[in-house]
């Protein structure tokens, strides 16, 4: 999503970019990332905008904001919607990937689109993401025709972030607004609240959506910490990538993880061999097929 | 080793039409769940068709505690059957000594024609454990069939050429 072709006579002039993202914090919905550009001739008229950081707006001048910067010819803007359930099941893969990796590449891909579309981006102004410098190394490498501005509290310095900031926010409310879950369960209810951990709506919702196997419905991002105290009396699930961590080999956050869902719970049999049969010690053909005999289920 | 278990599986009341026929709902999933009993699967597994066809295999995509499943369709091989048991609970036992929990009798609640299995973040593919766990169904079938008189003629001219 984002402004529409034809392309504006001035994206061929030098331009400058913002980006910015909302809802990285929260515990569930969608994670948006946003960026916004003009020419770099039209910053002063752009400090005129009144934007600033979209947190400290309140909900109604973001949308009136918005809707005036789709309106202006002389910006364009684009956005990167992360689903919940692709956040989750990237930080929860074999090889997990953890959220600033995930942010990095949303941002990179925001980039590559618009300098795709035929935008002469010349410099990029963009908060930041774990360390700055580490950052800038990392986006100068990929786009080296661009000036990388990588600074903390960008979206309150610079005006062009500002505006990429509201674009972020206002699309991150509406699609958790018009959030269609997925889960076809009674009595379920649609006060997300902001999403943050601490709020007490978003809190009382999870408590009301909490259910022992599947856990929560999948507009929950099951990879956050927020989530773990929720899970404590639940059903145990092992999974085969978690065997790894019992190895030692995986990530220290997974360890902790197994070892809270551990309480309580003694077996003789290693983790692996409850999770799959193995065919061990049996002859290759049904080892390689992981068939066991059994006498008893 | 254990020696000397004994058990039945009732099969019979597979047969009836009023067993519950599972096909299209059975799930093998690649983590191990620890609870055994009623859920409301329909209302939060939702597959869905990934619109990717692998090896032959027609892609689908469901999410379960956060993780991305990617699985497939597998239908039971011809002339063969599903089936869910469960422990029999009236009718005769072993022994009377033994006590429900440690009898080995078996009855069919369900049967089934398909299995939808699930790996965590791999396409499924024909070298997978549980596509290739039904080798066995082929292999076994050649170890148990009697040998015919023609099967002994053929190898024997096999043999033959081969010197």
């Amino acid at each position: 999503m984002g402004s529409e072709v034809p392309l504006p006579k001035w994206t061929s002039k030098p331009c400058i970019m913002g980006i910015d993202e909302a809802g990285r914090g929260p515990v569930l919905g969608p994670m948006v990332y946003a960026c916004l550009y003009c020419a770099s001739s039209y910053q002063k008229p752009l400090t005129s905008l009144e934007f600033a950081d979209s947190k400290t707006l309140k909900e109604e001048k973001r949308e009136e904001l918005f809707e005036n910067l789709k309106a202006n010819d002389s910006i364009g803007w684009a956005v990167d919607v992360l689903d919940p359930r692709e956040l989750s099941a990237k930080m929860l893969k074999k090889d997990k990937i953890n959220l600033n990796e995930i942010s990095h590449d949303s941002a990179i891909g925001l980039i590559e689109r618009v300098l795709k579309m035929g935008v002469l981006l010349t410099e990029v102004y963009i908060d930041t993401v774990g360390d700055a410098g580490k950052y800038e190394i990392k986006l100068s490498k990929i786009f080296p025709a661009v000036k990388f501005v990588v600074a903390k509290k960008a979206d309150s310095l610079y005006p062009v972030v500002s505006g990429a900031s509201i674009v972020a926010k206002v699309t991150r409310d509406q699609a958790l607004r018009e959030w269609v879950l997925d889960e076809t369960a009674e009595n379920m209810h649609r006060n997300f609240g902001s999403g943050y951990p601490g709020d007490p709506q978003t809190k009382s919702w999870l408590k009301d959506h909490k259910h022992s196997v599947f856990g929560f419905p999948t507009l929950v991002r099951f990879s956050w910490g927020t989530c773990n105290p929720y899970f404590k009396d639940s059903v145990e699930v092992l999974w085969e990538s978690d065997k790894m961590d019992e190895d030692g080999s995986g990530s220290s956050r997974g360890k902790r993880q197994l070892k809270l869902s551990n309480v309580g719970f003694t077996t003789s049999k290693k983790k692996s061999e409850e999770i799959e049969s193995s065919g061990k010690g049996r002859c290759r053909f049904f080892e390689a097929r992981k068939l066991e005999q059994v006498t008893h289920f | 080793m254990e020696t000397g278990i004994q058990g039945i599986i009732d099969l019979r009341e597979g047969a009836k039409s009023d067993v519950a026929d599972l096909t299209g709902q059975v799930h093998q999933l690649p983590s191990s769940i620890k609870f055994d009993g009623p859920s409301s699967v329909s209302q939060y597994f939702k597959p869905k068709p990934a619109g990717i066809e692998t090896e032959g295999l027609m892609v689908e995509e469901a999410y379960f505690r956060g993780r991305k499943l990617q699985g497939t369709t597998v239908s039971l091989p011809e002339g063969y059957c599903g089936f869910v048991l469960g422990k029999k609970s009236n009718g005769k036992r072993i022994s009377s000594d033994m006590s429900e929990e440690n009898s080995n009798c078996w009855k069919v609640n369900a049967t089934f024609e398909n299995i939808m299995y699930w790996n965590h973040d791999s396409l499924p593919s024909q070298n997978d454990a549980f596509l290739r766990s039904l080798h066995w169904l082929t292999v076994a079938k050649a170890l148990h069939n009697p040998v015919t008189a023609e099967d002994l003629s053929s190898t024997s001219i096999a043999l033959k050429r081969l010197d």
